[in-house]
């Protein structure tokens, strides 16, 4: 308009969408998430606060921002506050490139897998330093054991989705989702089966969610890596996994369930990608309030030896199919 | 005194410069507890470990402890029956009964035979409470955290049965000497008979649900080996023993009041591993059943009151000597050691506690395990820790 | 159970009423002769219940229960020490779970455990290690003979039988 460039008013726009969505979606999601919790053991759930407990997370998230922040003496203070930021910014640019609709996409960019890759690794890094700044041995043993799984769980990821790549030509998102269009039966989970159940696992080794939430397990290590964080430094990890699993969902969504698109040619709309997110979502909350925890050698043992090999084999039978 | 404060160095107390002084290379030193989600009370472990493995343990006790022998000492013997009910909140009438079949024991009073059958009744209730609460407490400390609120959804129900003769909730104490506090009335005996069939459809549940599903079970099998002959040397007795394959149960083996009339069975599992010792007790809860259902079709057949005439009153003064007395607990054997020197107080109140010898094999069940191991085996052991350090 | 014990020294050996005390043996034994004691029945295939000591005029009377697991029997080991010397011979290293039960005792009564593996406070905090809570004032403390019963004696050397005597005349009178 007045000399400034579209495309940066576009992205502009869409940061600001992206993290107006995060906050929000951390919001609803544990409402969800503790209504959810609470029907599973039969009982209500939040009640009190609000019609059926709906201003609980908004009450809760004040009584969060309103507490006290401590830093833990002989803690390194420069870590210890980088580690929640650090988790924080990266998952609202997750959310840019993941298109909810032909026009609600925050950025065209040709490689946006690689950037959702890319980011969605700074979690490790961001757990390391809040185990090790805490000064607290059980800290370092949570950030030691979130290390471990999070890189180990990283490889099966990567190799669905290069597969799907492979099969599709592109690491554009948008593209991904346009070849999906069309009926029910176009959508990548019935070409790749494996790789859709592969992918599903490896978000949940991903995300740090159970049955696989040994770094943050409540009743092993007094909450693991973030053990010593209060108030906002807490909200601020609290609110990036809840980005992180919102975001790994509608991943899922596009490189398998066809994205934005119905199942019938022609209706299409971005309600239909919210759907498939918070069907995902709330397949990844019922597991949470169901299985015990796996313990941590059996957790690596699964990836290593069975989805690692699962999704290789997966990718040269991608390969060999599309050479054929 | 002083010998035991070390003001040189200032990190660490006395058991923590303790342990350290034989620290290995490259390990680390860790705490586990007094405050932590999964030592069910107030326990301390100092670990040593190796990355994940347990190199060396060794638990710290006494931050309960308050002293319940010198109580046992200075208060009149009917006086101490409160006391019973704190030293294990899980499973207090064992307790309760351990003592009361003491000092019947001393003064030589034969209870009636009511008495006998409502001791038993609720004994048993109590046990199927105390059962609950461990399962859903260990599943809580496995990660799953749905199943502790169906099984006290259950546990409130047998709350609700257990109020109505007792008064309580939690630390029963409505033993006497001679017989029980107060009897059972018309509802609850309707409540206890509408509970068993409901009881018994939820146990099939949970064994789907949970006991079957392979995530718990590789946590827990194979996993903290207490066998047969580590079991002898510690002293354990309970469902750790009878998960070792020792089919060892007072009721049966040592027999007291009118256990000897039901017909009943003792779980025992081969494998002493945590999986064994859990399949023991949620067994044992069927078994518990069938004696509450035996002992309410003889109920109404017992004679006399539900306590004896006469019964002594609490400053009583039972004869010199010295008299054990044991029932099975929901841990274990409970044992209570009392000697009288014909006075009203007791001279010596000694309380065998099944947890303290459960407790005391941990060391050397988690050496070389992994930390979330210990956490499975603690569950597995069925800790009470005021029964440990009374 | 008299088999078990073939080759020790005891000082009294007494057959108990198992109705009346709980248990069905009772030997007295001297300090030294202790660990053979718990040795021998570890042997014979005895668990250890627990190790307690009470508080007399004529000492400590440190008490060790054993029992079996298939068949009904319970033993009590009472080894009488005097309070200058508290000193017992620690059986932890044949029964390991005598470790605590031994500490338990020292905190409470003061019995000192030689060759114990690792005696420090158990209950007690370790700047109370010397406040012995269960030792009685000697107002109260009674004398062995006026709480425990011998028994049915099966064998007894000259001392024990001396300390119990006048409880035995006592008896007698009593009755």
């Amino acid at each position: 308009m007045f000399g400034i460039p579209m495309i940066l008013i576009n992205l502009v726009i869409a940061a600001v969408a992206s993290i107006a969505w995060v906050a929000v979606n951390a919001l609803v999601l544990v409402y969800c998430e503790r209504k959810f919790a609470g029907h599973i053991q039969r009982r209500p759930g939040p009640f009190e606060v609000g019609p059926h407990g709906v201003l609980q997370p908004l009450i809760d998230g004040l009584k969060l921002m309103s507490k006290q922040l401590l830093t833990p003496d002989n803690s390194d203070k420069v870590l210890f506050w980088l580690a929640p930021i650090l988790s924080m910014i990266p998952v609202m640019l997750l959310f840019m490139p993941i298109p909810y609709s032909p026009l609600l996409t925050g950025m065209e960019v040709n490689l946006g897998l690689l950037l959702i890759l890319a980011f969605s690794s700074f979690n490790g890094l961001a757990v390391i330093l809040a185990g090790w700044a805490s000064n607290n041995k059980w800290g370092v043993l949570g950030a030691a054991r979130a290390v471990a799984q999070t890189v180990a769980y990283e490889i099966p990821l990567l190799l669905c989705v290069l597969a799907i790549s492979f099969m599709t030509g592109t690491l554009n998102l948008s593209e991904i989702t346009a070849q999906q269009a069309g009926w029910i039966i176009d959508w990548n989970v019935f070409k790749q089966p494996l790789a859709f159940i592969i992918f599903i696992v490896a978000m949940f080794g991903e995300t740090n969610r159970a049955p696989f939430d040994l770094a943050e397990a409540e009743s092993e290590l007094t909450a693991g890596f973030h053990t010593e964080y209060s108030s906002m430094g807490f909200g601020l990890f609290f609110m990036a996994e809840y980005g992180y699993m919102v975001a790994m969902c509608s991943i899922c969504a596009v490189l398998f369930l066809g994205g934005f698109h119905g199942p019938i040619p022609g209706i299409e709309g971005w309600w239909w990608m919210l759907l498939k997110t918070y069907a995902l979502l709330f397949l990844m909350i019922w597991a949470r309030w169901t299985y015990p925890r796996v313990r941590f050698d059996q957790l690596l043992n699964l990836n290593w030896k069975w989805l690692l090999p699962l999704a290789t084999f997966n990718l040269l039978a991608t390969a060999l199919l599309m050479k054929l | 005194m002083s010998a035991y404060q070390n003001l040189e160095q200032m990190t660490g107390d006395f058991y923590t410069q303790k342990f350290e002084a034989a620290k290995q290379d490259g390990t680390l030193i860790i705490n586990m507890g007094p405050q932590h989600p999964s030592t069910h009370g107030v326990l301390r472990i100092v670990i040593e470990v190796d990355g994940e493995y347990i190199v060396r343990a060794e638990p710290v006790l006494g931050y309960l402890h308050r002293m319940h022998e010198k109580m046992g000492e200075t208060q009149t013997w009917g006086a101490f029956i409160p006391n019973m009910g704190r030293v294990d909140y899980g499973h207090p009438m064992a307790w309760n009964w351990s003592y009361v079949g003491a000092v019947e024991k001393l003064m030589g009073i034969e209870v009636p035979e009511r008495a006998e059958y409502l001791r038993v009744i609720m004994t048993e209730l109590n046990r199927i409470t105390s059962h609950l609460l461990w399962w859903g407490a260990y599943i809580l400390d496995l990660g799953a955290f749905t199943p502790i609120m169906y099984a006290f959804d259950d546990r409130e129900m047998l709350l609700d049965i257990l109020q109505r003769p007792s008064a309580s909730r939690l630390t029963y104490s409505n033993f006497r000497v001679g017989g029980v506090q107060m009897d059972l009335d018309d509802k609850c005996i309707e409540m206890i008979k509408a509970f068993i069939p409901h009881f018994r459809e939820r146990l099939p549940m949970y064994h789907d649900l949970v006991t079957e599903n392979i995530i718990l079970r590789k946590r827990i099998e194979g996993v903290g080996i207490i066998d047969q002959d580590m079991c002898r040397r510690y002293g354990c007795t309970g469902p750790v023993l009878r998960g070792a394959g020792v089919a060892y149960d007072v009721r049966k083996d040592e027999p007291y009041s009118v256990y000897d009339r039901f017909d009943f069975d003792i779980p025992t599992q081969d494998s002493a591993c945590s999986a064994g010792r859990y399949h023991v007790r949620v067994a044992e809860m069927e078994q518990s059943l069938r004696i509450i259902e035996q002992a309410l079709e003889q109920l109404p057949g017992a004679e006399g009151k539900h306590i004896m005439d006469k019964a002594p009153k609490p400053a009583m003064k039972p004869p010199a000597g010295e008299a054990y007395f044991n029932t099975e607990g929901g841990r274990g054997k409970v044992g209570i050691y009392a000697v009288s020197d014909g006075t009203k107080v007791p001279y010596r109140v000694k309380l065998r506690a099944p947890g303290f010898s459960n407790m005391n094999a941990f060391a050397e069940a988690s050496t070389g395990t992994i930390l979330a191991d210990a956490v499975a085996i603690l569950g597995s052991l069925d800790l009470i820790i005021p029964e440990l350090d009374r | 159970m008299l088999q078990a014990l073939e080759g020790i020294t005891t000082q009294c050996v007494a057959k108990q009423d198992k109705g009346k005390t709980g248990h069905e043996w009772s030997v007295f034994l001297a300090p030294g002769q202790i660990v053979k004691a718990a040795s021998k029945l570890y042997e014979a295939e005895y668990s250890l219940e627990d190790v307690l000591a009470l508080d007399f005029e004529e000492g400590f009377l440190v008490l060790y229960h054993f029992n079996r697991w298939n068949i009904e029997e319970r033993v009590t080991l009472r080894v009488l020490v005097s309070k200058d010397n508290p000193t017992v011979p620690s059986i932890a290293s044949i029964f390991d779970g005598a470790d605590w039960h031994e500490r338990e005792t020292r905190d409470f009564h003061g019995v000192n455990f030689e060759d114990h593996p690792n005696l420090v406070p158990l209950l007690m905090c370790a700047e109370d290690v010397d406040l012995h809570p269960l030792v009685k004032t000697p107002k109260v403390r009674k004398s062995i003979k006026d709480i425990l019963d011998l028994g049915e004696v099966i064998s007894c050397n000259k001392e024990m039988e001396e300390l119990f005597a006048e409880a035995e005349a006592e008896e007698a009178s009593d009755a």
